[in-house]
C-alpha cells in the first residue's frame, strides 16, 4: 500500500536577503517519489541538497510553516497534506529534529512524553499506561520525572523519540537526528529505529552519518541541488565500500573504517599537564590527571564516551573553569591553568555564542591585540580572513552566513589571536563528507602555521584522516594517550 | 494580514515575555542602589526596549501585544505584587497594541511611541507608594512613628510624582525603542533575521 | 536569579493545588501590602505573613524558614523599638529598610514557594481547569520552558566572552552589553523558530480538546486553606 506519494513538487522557500529583498531559494525541484506503508527509507546528500526540504513536505511544515512558492501535490494516505491542518497530518506523522535542545516543549520529562499524544486528545488513563509501556521498551524509564534541562543531549534525542512512540504516529519523519549525538547514544537512536522498523512503521530518515542506517534501511536516495540523483537499493547499500562512499561524497558506511590512520612523525617538543583536578557540584564527572605528555604542533583528537571529562578537560586547560586547578608546562614555563586564556582559543561547538560584532572583518579585529597600531591589526585581520578564504564575506554579518563559514569566522578570530593553542569542540558534529574534509583541512593548515590543536570529537571518519596523535577518556582520567596509529577501539 | 494567532505566534509571546522578563530583572538590579528606587521603572524601561522591539519585528496578528501584557501583569503578581498591577499592564499593552496596529504594524516610528506606552505597565511595581494604598500606609506610619516622620515621607513622595514616573517612563521606553530600533538594524536586518 | 522566577522542573505532586496558591498569593499580598499596623489589621498580617513560613516548614526548607522568620523578627523590632530611640536619617533608613521588609517579603516568599513546589505542567493544567483560554496557556508554558535556556545560553555567551578575552579590551561599557545580549537574543529567535517547528508537527493548537495525564486536584488541605483566606479577606475589606 502506498503510505507517501510525493507528486512532480516544486518548493523554493522565500527568504531575504542581507539587503532585506525576498528571494526565493530552491528547496526540491520536480520531485517524484513514492514511499510505501512501511518502509525505511534514507534521504542523504551534502548540506542543502534537498533532504531536508522533503522532510518538512511530508509532516506538512511545508507549505503550513515555511512560506515559498510550491507547486505539485504531496498525498498522505491518499489525502493532500497542504489541504489538511497541520494537526491533522500530525495524526498520522510524527517528526524528530536535529536540535535536541530546542525540540522540547515542556520542562519535565514525563510531560514532555505525553504531550504528542494529549494534543491529539486521548484519554489520560491510556497515555499513563502508553508512557509506562514505551518507557520498558526503550529504556526510559530513569530519565522519567526529571528536568529536561538536566539530560544530555542523547537522553533528550531519546524522550524526543519516546514522545513518537507514546503517540504511535504510523509514519515517522527524523530530519538529521544524530547530528548532536555520540556513538552511545547513536546506538540507542539506532535501536529505537530497529524497534519502529520491526512494528512496520513508515520511517523516513535524512541524515550525513550512515553507518548505523546500514542494516535498517530499505532504500536510500541521494540529493544533489534538489533532485534525485540517484537511488540505491538496501542490499547495495549495505556493501558499498569505503572508496564507493567517498566518491559519491558521502560518509562511510561500514561502522570502523578508521583502517588507515596518519603515520606518527616523532616530534621535539611536548607540553606537560600537571596535577589537573575539577570536579562539578555532584562530585562524580570531573577531572583527575596528575601528569600528561602531549606533543606540540600536533592535532591531538580528545575522544570518549559522554561525561568521560572531555569538555571539562578542554575548558579546564583553557582557565575557564575558575575553579579547576593544575599547571602547564610549556618549555621552561610553568603556567597555572588560571592563566591559560592567554594561549588559547576556544572554538565551541555552537560558535553561535561566540560570535558578537556587526561584520566578519571587526568579529576578527576583535580578537587582534590592541596593543599594537591600526594599520598592522587590519594587516593581521586581514592576513586571517585570507587563510580561511572568507574575505570576500568581510562585510557581512557573521550571523548571515553558514554553519560552515561561521565556523571559518570562529577560527579566524582564533588565528588572529595569535594563541599557540586551538581547541575545537566537535567541529564536525553535523557535517556532511565534503564539509568534514574541509574542516581537516582548515586543521592540517592550522597545524602548519605551527598551532597545537586539542580537538573533542566524536567523528572516526575525521579522526582517520587528520589526527596525530589520540587522548582517550574514561571517568576523569587518562585510559590511553598515544600516536594514532596504534589502534584504538573506536569510541 | 491574519487575524488569528497561530501557533508560532503563541511561542513567538511566550519565548519574548520570557525574555523581557529575564533582562527587566538583571536591569532592575541598578534599582537595589536606593536612589534609584523611584527610578526603577525609568532605567528598566530603556534596556528592555531592546529584546520588546526585536518582538514587535515578529508582531504581525493582533493581540500579541496584549497578551504580553496580560502575562507580564500576571506573573508581577505571582511574585507578590499588588494586584491592579494586571490592570495597569493590559491597559498599556492595548493602547500599545492599537497604535501599533493604525500602521498595521509596519512603522517603526509607531513601534518606538508603543514601547513608551507599553513601559507604563512598570509602574504597577511602583503602586504601594501611591494612592489607595497610601493612605492607610500613611496613618499607620502616622501612629507608629510620629507627625514629622510621615509628614517627610509624604512630601517626597506626592501623587503627583506618580505622573512625573509615568511620563519618565514613557521617554525612557521611547528611549529604549530608538536602541532596539538601532540594534535591529545594525544585528537582525543585516544577519536576514528580522 | 533564574531559581526566583523559574517553577519547579520535576518531581512528585505540588503540594497545594495551583489555585490554591494563586489565591493564596493575592490574598497575602492584598493583606500585607495593604493592610495596617494596628487593630484587626495587625492580626490578619500576622496571620498571613505565617502562612509562607508554614509552607516552608512542611517543605522541610528549614534554613529559608529561619532566615524568614528572622527578617520578619528583625521588622517587627525595628517597628516596634528601634524607631522610637533613633531621629533623622538614621530613622528614616530604618523605616524603609523595615517597612519593605515587612510588607513585601510574605507576598514575594510565597510566590517563591508555589513555584519551587509546581511543576509548569501542573500549573496549565489547574489555568485550563479554570477555563484559560490556550491564548494565554501556551505563551505561558513556553515562558516557564524558556527561563532555563536563557539562562544556558547566556551562560555559553559569558564564557565565549571571557575566552575571547573581552573585559580585557578597550570597550565601553554600552558595547560590552551589547555583546552579551546580541548573541543572546539571536539564539532566542532561532530555538524559538524550532520550537514552533517542533509544537507543530506535536499537534498543538488544533481544534481537538487537549487532555492532560497531570494530576491536579482540590484535597483538604486546599479546602482548609482557602476557607482561612476567605475569613482573612472578609474580615480585611469589612475592618
Amino acid at each position: 500500500m502506498i503510505m507517501i506519494e510525493i507528486k512532480n513538487v516544486t518548493f523554493s522557500y522565500r527568504v531575504t536577503d542581507t539587503v532585506g529583498n525576498p528571494v526565493l531559494r530552491t528547496g526540491v525541484s520536480g520531485l517524484n517519489l513514492t514511499i510505501r506503508d512501511g518502509e525505511f527509507i534514507v534521504l542523504t546528500g551534502s548540506s542543502g541538497c534537498g533532504k531536508t526540504t522533503v522532510c518538512r513536505l511530508i509532516n506538512g511544515l511545508i507549505p503550513h510553516y515555511f512560506d515559498g512558492e510550491k507547486s505539485g501535490e504531496v498525498l498522505l494516505n491518499g489525502r493532500d497534506i497542504s489541504a489538511q491542518p497541520i494537526y491533522e497530518t500530525a495524526q498520522t506523522v510524527g517528526s524528530v529534529f536535529q536540535n535536541p535542545r530546542s525540540q522540547f516543549f515542556n520542562v519535565d520529562t514525563t510531560s514532555e512524553l505525553a504531550f504528542f499524544a494529549e494534543n491529539q486528545g486521548r484519554a489520560p488513563e491510556k497515555i499513563r499506561s502508553d508512557i509506562q509501556e514505551i518507557s520498558d521498551k526503550m529504556e526510559l524509564s530513569e530519565l522519567l520525572g526529571r528536568s529536561m534541562f538536566k539530560l544530555s543531549g542523547g537522553e533528550k534525542q531519546k524522550i524526543a523519540c519516546g514522545t513518537i512512540a507514546v503517540a504511535d504516529s504510523s509514519v515517522i519523519v527524523l530530519d538529521e537526528p544524530s547530528s548532536n549525538l555520540d556513538t552511545n547514544a547513536i546506538e540507542d537512536l539506532r535501536k529505537v529505529l530497529a524497534m519502529w522498523k520491526e512494528q512496520g512503521k513508515t520511517v523516513v530518515i535524512a541524515e550525513h552519518r550512515l553507518y548505523f542506517l546500514r542494516e535498517l534501511a530499505d532504500r536510500v536516495i541521494l540529493f544533489e541541488s534538489g533532485e534525485i540523483k540517484k537511488e540505491i537499493a538496501g542490499k547495495e547499500f549495505r556493501e558499498l565500500s569505503a572508496d564507493a562512499t567517498k566518491e559519491l561524497g558521502l560518509r562511510t558506511v561500514q561502522s570502523h573504517s578508521a583502517s588507515a590512520f596518519k603515520e606518527w612523525k616523532e616530534t621535539m617538543e611536548y607540553f606537560t599537564l600537571t596535577n589537573f583536578r575539577f570536579s562539578y557540584p555532584d562530585k562524580v564527572h570531573g577531572i583527575d590527571i596528575s601528569s600528561l605528555t602531549l606533543p606540540k604542533n600536533k592535532i591531538i583528537a580528545i575522544v570518549g564516551h559522554n561525561g568521560a571529562g572531555k569538555s571539562t578537560l578542554a575548558r579546564t586547560f583553557c582557565g575557564l573553569h575558575k575553579k579547576a586547578k593544575g599547571t602547564v608546562k610549556l618549555g621552561d614555563k610553568t603556567v597555572p591553568v588560571t592563566k591559560m586564556l592567554d594561549y588559547c582559543y576556544m572554538i565551541m561547538q555552537d560558535v553561535n555564542h561566540q560570535l558578537f560584532t556587526e561584520s566578519v572583518q571587526e568579529e576578527v579585529l576583535l580578537s587582534v591585540s590592541e596593543s599594537l597600531p591600526e594599520t598592522e591589526r587590519e594587516q593581521i585581520a586581514r592576513n586571517a580572513l585570507e587563510m580561511l578564504d572568507i574575505e570576500k564575506y568581510a562585510e557581512m554579518h557573521p550571523m548571515a552566513l553558514s554553519g560552515g563559514q561561521k565556523q571559518r569566522v570562529a577560527i579566524a578570530s582564533g588565528i588572529a589571536a595569535d594563541k599557540e593553542f586551538i581547541l575545537m569542540d566537535e567541529p564536525t558534529s553535523g557535517l556532511d563528507y565534503v564539509h568534514m574534509k574541509q574542516v581537516a583541512g582548515v586543521m592540517e593548515m592550522l597545524k602548519e602555521q605551527g598551532k597545537t590543536l586539542l580537538v573533542i570529537t566524536h567523528d572516526d571518519e575525521l579522526i582517520s584522516c587528520c589526527a596525530d596523535y589520540i587522548l582517550y577518556l574514561e571517568k576523569g582520567s587518562v585510559k590511553h594517550s598515544g600516536p594514532v596509529d596504534i589502534r584504538y577501539d573506536g569510541v | 494580514m491574519k487575524n488569528k494567532l497561530t501557533v508560532k505566534d503563541l511561542i513567538n509571546i511566550g519565548v519574548f515575555t520570557a525574555l523581557y522578563i529575564v533582562v527587566f530583572f538583571v536591569s532592575s538590579f541598578i534599582g537595589y542602589v536606593p536612589i534609584f528606587m523611584v527610578l526603577l521603572p525609568v532605567i528598566c524601561a530603556v534596556v528592555v526596549g531592546i529584546p520588546f522591539m526585536l518582538f514587535l519585528s515578529k508582531v504581525h496578528t493582533f493581540g500579541m501585544v496584549t497578551v504580553m501584557s496580560i502575562i507580564l501583569g500576571f506573573f508581577a503578581m505571582l511574585l507578590g505584587r499588588p494586584w491592579p498591577v494586571l490592570f495597569i499592564a493590559v491597559a498599556a499593552g492595548v493602547v500599545a497594541e492599537l497604535l501599533l496596529k493604525i500602521k498595521d504594524y509596519k512603522s517603526i516610528k509607531m513601534a518606538i511611541i508603543g514601547s513608551g506606552v507599553f513601559s507604563i505597565w512598570m509602574m504597577g511595581m511602583t503602586l504601594p507608594m501611591f494612592f489607595g494604598y497610601r493612605e492607610p500606609y500613611f496613618e499607620s506610619i502616622r501612629a507608629g512613628y510620629g507627625d514629622t516622620f510621615a509628614d517627610t515621607l509624604y512630601a517626597i513622595t506626592p501623587d503627583w510624582m506618580f505622573f512625573v514616573l509615568i511620563v519618565l517612563c514613557v521617554v525612557g521606553g521611547i528611549l529604549g525603542g530608538l536602541l532596539g530600533a538601532a540594534v535591529l538594524k545594525k544585528h537582525f536586518k543585516k544577519a536576514g533575521m528580522a | 536569579m533564574q531559581a526566583v522566577i523559574s517553577f519547579k522542573e520535576s518531581g512528585g505532586r505540588a503540594t497545594l493545588d495551583p489555585r490554591t496558591s494563586i489565591l493564596s498569593i493575592f490574598v497575602i499580598s492584598m493583606v500585607m501590602i495593604g493592610g495596617g499596623l494596628s487593630g484587626v489589621e495587625y492580626w490578619l498580617r500576622l496571620f498571613c505573613c505565617l502562612i509562607p513560613f508554614v509552607f516552608l516548614v512542611t517543605v522541610h526548607n528549614y534554613q529559608f524558614a529561619a532566615i524568614y522568620l528572622g527578617l520578619y523578627l528583625f521588622s517587627a523590632v525595628i517597628e516596634g523599638a528601634v524607631i522610637q530611640l533613633t531621629s533623622g536619617g538614621w530613622n528614616l533608613l530604618f523605616v524603609i529598610v523595615a517597612g519593605i521588609i515587612s510588607r513585601f517579603l510574605a507576598p514575594m516568599v510565597m510566590g517563591y514557594c508555589v513555584m519551587q513546589s509546581t511543576t509548569v505542567s501542573e500549573f496549565v493544567t489547574a489555568m485550563e481547569r479554570i477555563h484559560v483560554p490556550q491564548v494565554i496557556t501556551i505563551p505561558l508554558s513556553v515562558m516557564f520552558r524558556f527561563f532555563p535556556t536563557i539562562s544556558e545560553e547566556n551562560k555559553a555567551v559569558s564564557e565565549a566572552m571571557r575566552m575571547r578575552q573581552i573585559s580585557g579590551k578597550k570597550q565601553s561599557l554600552i558595547k560590552k552589553m551589547e555583546y552579551e545580549l546580541v548573541p543572546v537574543m539571536m539564539s532566542t529567535v532561532r530555538i524559538a523558530d524550532e520550537l514552533s517547528q517542533a509544537s507543530l508537527t506535536k499537534g498543538l493548537g488544533g481544534d481537538i480538546k487537549r487532555t492532560h495525564i497531570c494530576e491536579v486536584g482540590l484535597r483538604i488541605r486546599d479546602y482548609v486553606l482557602m476557607l482561612f483566606l476567605l475569613v482573612v479577606t472578609v474580615l480585611f475589606v469589612v475592618y
